[in-house]
């Protein structure tokens, strides 16, 4: 937990109405964001993300599995999120729980679209090898290594990330279908497929302090925070998902104020995000090489 | 299955008697009073240690000393398979024991009495050798923290799989069903804090085993050593000194 006194609270809250923050940085401005892919060999795909003192790490594993009766042609991605006791001694035992729990159903929510996987973001069809039979299971796991706020947007960039950086094995189908109705697949081992990440969303969260909002808040800055609204958005300016937090009441036009300039934002936000990770791939590839 | 071939080498090129390659880094949880990530060959962990500071739990507080507390998790893709599994399962609080008992012997708890002391280690990649990494983060994590101890405690594993001894076993060798024995030794004191082995062994043979896991634990110690008196060099050149 974040202990402020009287001072310290005043002289955040009185920084973010003068639009500068207790560390140098405007309303809507990002802390730096550092991208690393590659770091679970084990993983088919994975990324580590770092803005300021918060760390996540993202990886994809994806299985062979059967489609859902009811969505014969499209894969399944589950998303979990864990939250290492490293982060914070609250975290310790069973203490993490219910962060988790609150963050996977919300990055479910901008990520995966509804129950009947429409809107998603990302692509489940791809995902299907042959309908009804058998698709791909993407498993999606988080771990949060080091919290300071803003956890939401850096577990959406390292997934986006993990995701750019995963290769799907190649799959051929055998013509002829087993006596069980199940077809004969060849899975390869050295011809990946590259998983298209251009529609997957990044994650705004703008957090509420006083009568302004903030981008990126820091945990001493979510501590004062009324309410949060995170956006998710993709590259054609699309909602994806919408996630209100927070005690406080918000007015319906306050709402649609925060969403236009979350829009505005992630435009940013995207380009930052995609430059960040091809350079990451870049350098990967040249120490894998080296 | 053949471990060690007859040219001596093992199944990832290692001579019996080589560890994995070694990489430690101080400071890698910004928040906590003290961090550390320590990787041996393709086994990762982070450990972060927080206090000394006031006990949680009342009924905990020692009036004579310091509570040292301890818990060790795995991440869900640190595995070959993924597997999701509860918190709080038998290995890992076996494990969590293991690692608070190490550190506690070498930890000067009666220089801190009533406060609390957490150690907290998450293993990001498990290939084999997972306590031994542990502590070794620990150690380091507990040094970054500015706690102070005894001796650097430092732990490595040996085997003995093909009538001949092995240094640090990776996931493979450790599951070939050959005994494993950990040992975890003060370093400087010379004393033995942690011992552990599965499997049967002959009396002789496990004296050489042991002997070879406690070199490998001076190695280690070595390593760790090298690791801090850089960390302090390069403190001392921020500060200006």
């Amino acid at each position: 937990m974040v202990g402020l006194s009287v001072g310290e609270k005043h002289f955040i809250q009185g920084g973010i109405a003068q639009d500068l923050r207790s560390d140098g940085r405007k309303r809507l401005t990002y802390r730096h964001i550092q991208v690393e892919t590659g770091v679970i060999p084990q993983a088919d795909g994975s990324a580590r993300v770092k803005m300021g003192a918060t760390d996540v790490i993202g990886s994809v594993k994806a299985e062979l599995g059967k489609p859902n009766p009811l969505q014969p042609d499209k894969g399944k991605v589950s998303l979990y999120v864990d939250c290492s006791p490293t982060a914070a001694p609250m975290f310790e035992g069973r203490g993490g729980e219910e962060l988790s729990t609150e963050l996977s159903a919300t990055l479910q929510r901008c990520l995966l679209g509804g129950k009947n996987g429409a809107g998603a973001g990302i692509d489940l069809s791809s995902l299907s090898i042959v309908e009804g039979k058998v698709c791909w299971d993407l498993y999606i796991d988080c771990l949060v290594v080091s919290s300071d706020g803003n956890l939401l947007d850096a577990l959406g960039a390292a997934i986006k990330a993990a995701l750019s950086n995963t290769g799907i094995p190649k799959v051929q189908v055998a013509a002829a279908v087993s006596s069980d109705g199940q077809p004969e697949v060849d899975v390869s081992d050295e011809e990946f497929l590259q998983f298209d990440t251009s529609g997957v969303p990044v994650i705004v969260t703008l957090t509420k302090v006083g009568r302004h909002y903030i981008v990126d808040a820091t945990s001493e800055e979510e501590s004062q925070m009324s309410s949060a609204v995170s956006v998710s958005i993709n590259r054609e300016g699309r909602i994806c998902g919408l996630t209100k937090r927070g005690g406080a009441g918000l007015d319906p036009s306050i709402v649609l104020d925060m969403i236009s300039v979350a829009k505005h934002v992630s435009e940013q936000l995207i380009n930052k995000l995609d430059s960040e990770i091809a350079a990451a791939e870049a350098c990967e590839e040249e120490s894998g090489h080296g | 299955m053949e471990y060690v071939s007859p040219e001596g080498l093992r199944l990832d090129g290692r001579r019996p008697m080589e560890m994995r390659q070694l990489r430690a880094e101080i400071g890698a949880v910004a928040k906590a009073d003290g961090s550390a990530v320590f990787e041996m060959g393709n086994t990762k962990v982070i450990a972060a240690v927080y206090g000394p500071r006031e006990v949680q739990n009342r009924s905990q507080q020692m009036n004579d000393q310091a509570l040292v507390r301890c818990e060790y998790s795995m991440a869900n893709f640190s595995t070959g398979d993924r597997r999701r599994k509860p918190k709080g399962d038998r290995r890992s609080t076996e494990i969590s024991l293991v690692i608070r008992q190490s550190m506690e012997a070498c930890i000067l708890t009666h220089l801190m009495p009533r406060s609390q002391i957490d150690i907290f280690v998450q293993v990001l990649q498990a290939d084999g050798g997972t306590r031994s990494a542990c502590i070794n983060a620990a150690t380091l994590a507990l040094a970054d923290a500015g706690i102070p101890m005894r001796d650097l405690v430092t732990s490595c594993s040996a085997g003995y799989l093909n009538t001949t001894p092995l240094l640090d076993l990776n996931y493979v060798e450790d599951s070939a069903g050959g005994p494993d024995v950990t040992v975890g030794i003060l370093s400087k004191l010379d004393n033995v804090t942690l011992l552990q082995m599965d499997a049967k062994l002959p009396m002789d043979t496990f004296e050489n085993v042991m002997q070879l896991a406690i070199e490998g634990c001076k190695a280690v110690a070595n390593y760790i050593r090298e690791v801090l008196q850089e960390n302090t060099k390069q403190l001392e050149y921020r500060r200006g000194v």
